[in-house]
């Protein structure tokens, strides 16, 4: 039984991750030819740039915006594919889709999830424009190294937060079902 | 056609984000900060040597040379004029994602464990495979698409178009999922199977 139950999890363990691998290369493929690219990440880039310049003019940094570069009198910084938060979405939507639930809870869960990741990359670009302008040698291990793992481990959180989402619940529900018909 | 509940599915996750494993996703960020900070160099020096075995495997005649030195792989070639510039790729780029495998090991609620840490190096045994292959991927799309007239006398555009395309999708996807997927298969705490022996 226990044999049995645990080859059935191995199952839909990699029956997942072969979903999720096939969702991102297919959305990889979406997102990098070049009408997509062209028509919607570069202009979403582009407004992250606006949105990220005008919280940087909030906090007084002067900065104008040249399509997808912010730029001030001591600094200057461009959004590239990779710093969008898109690379994020493309993980966090593949794993959301390849994971067994209704529909009604994945849309939620993309919804939501999308939402907060940008947020995220939101104060990463502002961030890191504000350590390029203040602190430019620690510029570059921001930007590899922290922001990016940082981003990405807030897109594998939500999707777990996601994933686990109701769990508790439903297994009291079915702890008490089970009590019932003792 | 039926279909694992969602109940069943994510039941079986066994995993709950809560503060005490943001505590110790963010201890296993740091410690593997400092892992990767020290070893940077040693690390990129065997990527490099293996990277350069598995090309001259595939080369007649073998002619590429690949060495790591101050966070870059500087490539070179037999056939390459004295003069010309050698290519240096930066390394940590292809890497820093070992401090994403390191901090999502570190999630689960015993990380120390001995079944824990074989898995985690098992897992940053294959991570390190994913690197070597990154890098000659690199390679191969610098071989292709950067050095001009060579590039196109020696690559036709499929082959162009292949190796760009796929260091592109490691740059902007692969490096990514690498940790989370070796995570999901290897180092995931799963939730005992139903049912009694």
């Amino acid at each position: 039984m226990k044999t049995e139950a645990a080859a059935s999890g191995r199952r839909r363990s990699l029956g997942f991750l072969a979903r999720f691998l096939g969702l991102l290369v297919v959305f990889y493929f979406l997102v990098a030819w070049r009408p997509v690219n062209d028509a919607v990440i570069v202009p979403f880039t582009a407004a992250v740039a606006r949105v990220s310049s005008g919280i940087l003019a909030v906090l007084g940094e002067g900065t104008h915006v040249e399509g997808t570069e912010i730029r001030s009198d001591r600094f200057a910084v461009n959004i590239e594919n990779g710093c969008n938060g898109v690379e994020t979405a493309l993980l966090f939507g593949s794993a959301v889709l390849a994971f067994p639930a209704p529909w009604k809870k994945r849309l939620i869960g993309l919804l939501l999830g999308l939402v907060a990741i940008q947020i995220v990359n939101l104060v990463r670009v502002v961030s890191l424009f504000w350590i390029g302008a203040h602190r430019p040698s620690l510029f570059s291990s921001s930007h590899t190294v922290l922001w990016q793992s940082v981003v990405v481990l807030c897109g594998v959180l939500l999707f777990l937060l996601w994933a686990t989402w109701g769990t508790g619940r439903r297994a009291a529900v079915e702890r008490h079902g089970a009590a019932k018909e003792r | 056609m039926a279909r694992p509940k969602s109940a069943e599915a994510a039941g079986r996750l066994a995993i709950r984000v809560d503060g005490r494993s943001l505590l110790r996703l963010a201890a296993g960020f740091l410690a593997g900060l400092g892992v990767w900070l020290l070893f940077a160099a040693p690390y990129e020096r065997a990527m490099a040597a293996a990277g350069e075995a598995l090309l001259r495997a595939f080369e007649k005649p073998p002619v590429t040379r690949l060495e790591a030195s101050r966070g870059e792989v500087i490539v070179d070639r037999a056939d390459f004029p004295e003069a010309s510039p050698r290519p240096g790729l930066p390394a940590g780029d292809l890497h820093f994602n070992f401090v994403l495998l390191c901090a999502l090991f570190a999630m689960t609620p015993r990380p120390l464990s001995p079944g824990n840490f074989g898995r985690f190096w098992a897992a940053a045994a294959l991570l390190w495979v994913v690197h070597v292959l990154a890098l000659v991927v690199q390679i191969e799309s610098v071989y292709a698409t950067r050095l001009g007239p060579w590039s196109e006398a020696h690559y036709g555009s499929l082959a162009r178009n292949l190796w760009a395309g796929s260091f592109h999708f490691y740059q902007i996807a692969g490096r990514f999922a690498a940790p989370f997927v070796l995570w999901w298969a290897l180092g995931r705490p799963q939730a005992p199977p139903h049912g009694k022996s």
